[in-house]
């Protein structure tokens, strides 16, 4: 059997990359199976701020951890189908962070961290599985190399997986860093201080997004040949717009449209803290934004 | 030990299939059915085609060789689309067959892709008209001025010659994928799910359906559940019930209301705490939800188990029974493997008192209610034997490996057998592995 990924982040990463590949896979998105996988992301996400909230809790205090930890109770990821299409991801050149280690979080309270903790046996921190609407403290980067200032604004913080390096990075909004990406940049005007709802279903490509086929209504309907045609001609103008934002001309087969270029590659392992930016042209890369 | 139901022991039967251990995707089966009565037994595959075997009458000198299903029918009932709109391909694979009950000489079955479902007659013709006075015998007009004299034209034998033919082709009523279909005890209607949707259809009609449950959120950023599988009550025409991908079962009657988005009944499990994984999830979604024939019982198979619910208990399932619990601590790599997500199927045997599913490494376990009693056996080119008793198998989970058991390290997930059926009235069962049909009954002492 091939052998486990232990931690949570590789779970992060395995799930990333499935919902990625579904989406080239023949028949469609299959929406049970990106749903099933959404869960496990969420699972892994909690673990993953539960384990780095306790980490904080515990390591000597730096200057970007402070700044973020001061808004940890701010911080909500929001965000929609139509706000993804808004934002862009650059993978940057970095100074190695520390190993990450997945630390168990013990149901009494104590915490453990061991590197490689099965993840099939974690416990999680929180049984409660039935919101998926989180407000959540934000995650820290453990890097103590980096010096890199955080704006005295909110931070948000996401995954989010380079589909061309396969590398998962936790990305953090902010200002731009000149030398990290040796792409010309462009600020993104509404990048600094958004807020993102936990959104399961970002990936989740609506087939009906585009194609409405009939208004929901509380009694038996009768579907009928003429009403799936002529619904075919209602089309949602502003669904239209953000898809095409989103997609480009390149159509559904992608869930997002990018144009692809070299890649800064980014060295080390998995958790580095970066900055992000949207800028035109050539010099960004592919990437799905987790939470 | 001798199988469940007394003192059966199963016998390998017949195999169908190629013996190449390359296998073709198209040839992949994907769906088992045997009919009303068990003569006939249809397979469907990834390539969209369905296979039909008939059981041919019993040998009456060899009563120890009860008959044999050969092939009866075959026809591609569905081919690959594109969908230019969505930029979306349109599988061919048959994800569910189900057979009417037969009212006349032919027979009529449901078979559905992600998208359309038809309806298929399958007829015999065995004689063939002859004398035709304006056309010749291989068709072919005659000149009138040539005619003399008039006969009336008759039915002569001619080989036996079985057709497919589509009658009914309902189609653009789901957005999302089919996952089941199944016929009403009415005989006239039946429904259709997709993950998020179930329609009401009749069967003389093509052209609408009846949307009668709609769990799609207003924003699809709220969904949390989909429609894993759905059927109706095999007595009563009101009542259906569909899974959940959250491993809830809700039963509906169609008398309260139209729209049928409030259950009348909802089965739930508490899920054990000390269980809980990043994979609670998907382990506890319900991949096949199936009537027992006395229509007071209902079974769920979710990935480790296959649980029994009486109609009138919602809080939790009268009976459990662990399919390969000693997979639990391989989720992660089952997960990785994408294994996690396979969806098993279950079945009932005639008289309810077995349950059957599949497992990895072409294993399959049956469950007897009423003795309480287990076996898990294999389908095996090995095993493979004219009427060779099946041996019972047995995974290690950890710890000394016994002799004749199997480590579950060892275990091939490659070969899954998601697909069973059992005759509903005799002890014969079809297993479908990957590209392979097996065909096991019981010994006849």
């Amino acid at each position: 059997m091939i052998g486990c990924a232990f931690d949570a982040q590789n779970l992060i990463s395995i799930s990333l990359r499935k919902i990625q590949s579904s989406r080239t896979q023949r028949g469609g998105i299959k929406l049970h199976k990106n749903l099933l996988v959404t869960y496990v992301l969420r699972n892994a996400r909690q673990f993953y701020l539960n384990k780095n909230a306790s980490q904080a809790q515990r390591s000597p205090p730096y200057e970007d951890e402070v700044a973020v930890r001061e808004k940890q109770d701010y911080l909500e990821l929001t965000g929609s189908f139509t706000e993804l299409a808004d934002d862009f991801y650059c993978n940057f050149t970095g100074a190695e962070a520390d190993s990450w280690h997945c630390g168990a979080h013990q149901p009494h309270g104590q915490l453990t961290e061991m590197p490689h903790q099965d993840a099939s046996s974690c416990a999680l921190v929180s049984p409660n599985d039935s919101d998926l609407m989180l407000s959540e403290a934000c995650w820290s980067c453990a890097d103590k190399s980096w010096e890199l200032p955080v704006p005295n604004t909110q931070a948000n913080q996401k995954t989010v997986l380079d589909l061309d390096t396969h590398v998962v990075t936790t990305v953090t909004n902010g200002y731009f860093h000149s030398d990290c990406c040796a792409q010309p940049k462009q600020p993104q005007g509404a990048q600094c201080h958004r807020k993102r709802k936990m959104d399961t279903s970002y990936f989740i490509v609506d087939p009906e997004f585009y194609l409405p086929d009939f208004v929901p209504v509380p009694f038996k309907r009768m579907r009928s040949d003429d009403d799936s045609h002529s619904d075919s001609e209602q089309l949602d103008n502003t669904n239209i717009s953000n898809l095409i934002s989103v997609l480009g001309s390149g159509g559904l087969s992608e869930f997002v449209s990018w144009q692809q270029t070299d890649l800064e590659q980014i060295f080390g392992t998995q958790t580095i803290c970066l900055k992000h930016t949207l800028f035109t042209g050539s010099g960004w890369t592919r990437a799905i934004e987790a939470f | 030990m001798a199988a469940p139901g007394g003192d059966m022991q199963w016998c390998f039967s017949q195999v169908k299939g190629a013996i190449d251990d390359d296998v073709a995707e198209a040839d992949i089966i994907s769906t088992v059915e045997f009919n009303h009565t068990g003569e006939l037994l249809a397979t469907g595959d990834k390539g969209g085609r369905v296979v039909i075997f008939q059981q041919e009458i019993e040998n009456k000198s060899l009563p120890q060789f009860r008959s044999e299903y050969n092939v009866y029918s075959t026809f591609q009932s569905h081919e690959p689309e594109f969908d230019y709109l969505k930029s979306l391909e349109i599988e061919e694979k048959i994800n569910k067959i189900r057979w009417l009950p037969q009212k006349n000489a032919a027979q009529f079955l449901l078979s559905t892709n992600d998208k359309t479902i038809k309806l298929w007659k399958i007829s015999e013709r065995d004689k063939r008209p002859d004398g035709y006075n304006l056309k010749e015998d291989d068709g072919r007009c005659k000149d009138p001025n040539s005619i003399t004299s008039l006969r009336v034209p008759v039915l002569i034998p001619m080989d036996l010659m079985v057709e497919a033919s589509p009658r009914r082709v309902f189609a653009n009523a789901h957005t999302y994928h089919i996952n089941s279909v199944s016929v009403n005890s009415d005989h006239e209607t039946y429904l259709s799910a997709d993950d998020l949707r179930i329609n009401l259809w009749h069967l003389e009609i093509t052209d609408r359906s009846f949307n009668i449950v709609d769990i799609k959120p207003a924003n699809m950023e709220e969904l949390t559940e989909v429609i894993t599988a759905a059927e109706f009550h095999p007595h009563q025409c009101n009542t259906f019930v569909y899974s959940s991908s959250k491993g809830i079962i809700r039963l509906c009657d169609m008398r309260e209301s139209a729209l049928c988005d409030r259950h009348t009944k909802l089965f739930e499990e508490p899920e054990d705490p000390s269980n809980r994984s990043f994979f609670s999830e998907i382990i506890s979604s319900i991949s096949d939800v199936k009537f027992s024939h006395s229509g007071r019982y209902m079974m769920t198979r979710d990935y480790l188990s296959v649980k029994i619910w009486d109609l009138n208990m919602e809080n939790r399932p009268v009976e459990t029974y662990q399919v390969h619990e000693y997979l639990r601590s391989k989720l992660c790599s089952l997960y990785e493997n994408d294994c996690i997500f396979d969806k098993f199927e279950c079945c009932w045997n005639g008289n309810d008192s077995v349950v059957m599913t599949g497992s990895y490494n072409n294993f399959f376990r049956m469950f007897d209610r009423s003795q309480r009693r287990d076996v898990m056996l294999e389908a095996s080119r090995e095993n493979s034997k004219p009427m060779q008793v099946l041996k019972p198998r047995k995974v290690c989970a950890g710890g000394k490996r016994k002799k004749d058991e199997i480590s579950v390290d060892s275990l091939d997930f490659n070969k899954k057998i998601l697909h069973t059926a059992w005759h509903p009235q005799d002890n014969i069962i079809a297993v479908a592995t990957t590209n392979n049909l097996y065909i096991f009954q019981d010994k006849i002492n």
